[in-house]
């Protein structure tokens, strides 16, 4: 069931240089500069990514029936106006889409999707415990790495250059936890 | 000369990377160690820290989104 134009495509060289492999480090730092300062310029926000995951997060819990009009993080003019305006008037919900849809589409282009096994019990509990860490982190420090590591450092505040130091001490000790229990 | 094969299907970054430095440090030289990776980001990381100590290393992408990163301990 060989599929002849399929094979040729495989050893393209240009197929290869755009689809396949991965961008140099440099190309992908230039395109991701080129598109924030376009998301700068369009929006008036510099980009961040775990903002409007927070917002969805909120719209879940609406969903079934909670209420977070009483929340302190949720209680300003324009966090309300985000939710009562729903997901599709969100720019940045819009945009975590398209990094979900773009992640996708670019693993299918270089057919290298794969559905992951879970190994062990413990692969479970990290992901949980990463996540809720990462997520309860990002919304207290007012960004992720995105939003407050790299908006900010773009936007020359220095917020982002201490973000930068502490990422690094996090990521020893996160390191070192990593190769105690994963080892 | 012998060849062990490291599983690190369903590891992510950077577990496999750890537990190639791990075993290869295990091996004599002229062994090879086949690392099986399926997270992407192993598949850049894993080969470039092999070839900076200075091992010969073949990359072979065995299924869609699979690799067996082959590491020649030559010295």
């Amino acid at each position: 069931m060989s599929v002849k134009p399929f094979d040729n495509l495989k050893n393209n060289k240009y197929y290869k240089m755009w689809f396949k492999d991965a961008f140099p480090y440099i190309t992908g730092a230039v395109l991701l500069s080129v598109f924030q300062i376009f998301t700068l310029a369009s929006t008036g926000n510099p980009w961040g990514v775990s903002g409007p995951l927070a917002n969805w997060g909120a719209w879940i819990y609406e969903a079934f029936g909670g209420s977070v009009d009483k929340w302190y993080y949720f209680s300003s003019e324009g966090a309300r106006a985000t939710l009562e305006n729903g997901f599709l008037n969100d720019g940045g919900s819009i945009r975590n889409i398209g990094i979900i849809a773009g992640a996708l589409l670019a693993t299918l282009m270089a057919s290298q999707f794969k559905i992951k096994k879970i190994k062990n019990k413990k692969q479970v509990a990290a992901a949980i415990l990463g996540g809720l860490l990462m997520g309860y982190g990002a919304r207290i420090g007012f960004g992720c790495n995105i939003g407050a590591l790299y908006s900010g450092i773009a936007s020359f505040s220095l917020s982002g250059w201490v973000y930068a130091a502490f990422l690094f001490i996090g990521a020893y000790f996160g390191s070192r936890l990593l190769v105690k229990f994963f080892m | 000369m012998k060849e062990v094969i490291l599983d690190c299907f369903g590891e992510a970054c950077p577990v496999p990377l750890v537990k190639a430095e791990k075993a290869i440090s295990t091996l004599e030289i002229g062994d090879v160690l086949i690392v099986q990776i399926d997270h992407s980001c192993a598949m850049k990381n894993v080969p470039e820290w092999a070839r900076a100590q200075g091992y010969n290393v073949e990359i072979e992408e065995v299924n869609d989104g699979e690799w067996e990163v082959f590491i020649e301990k030559n010295k």
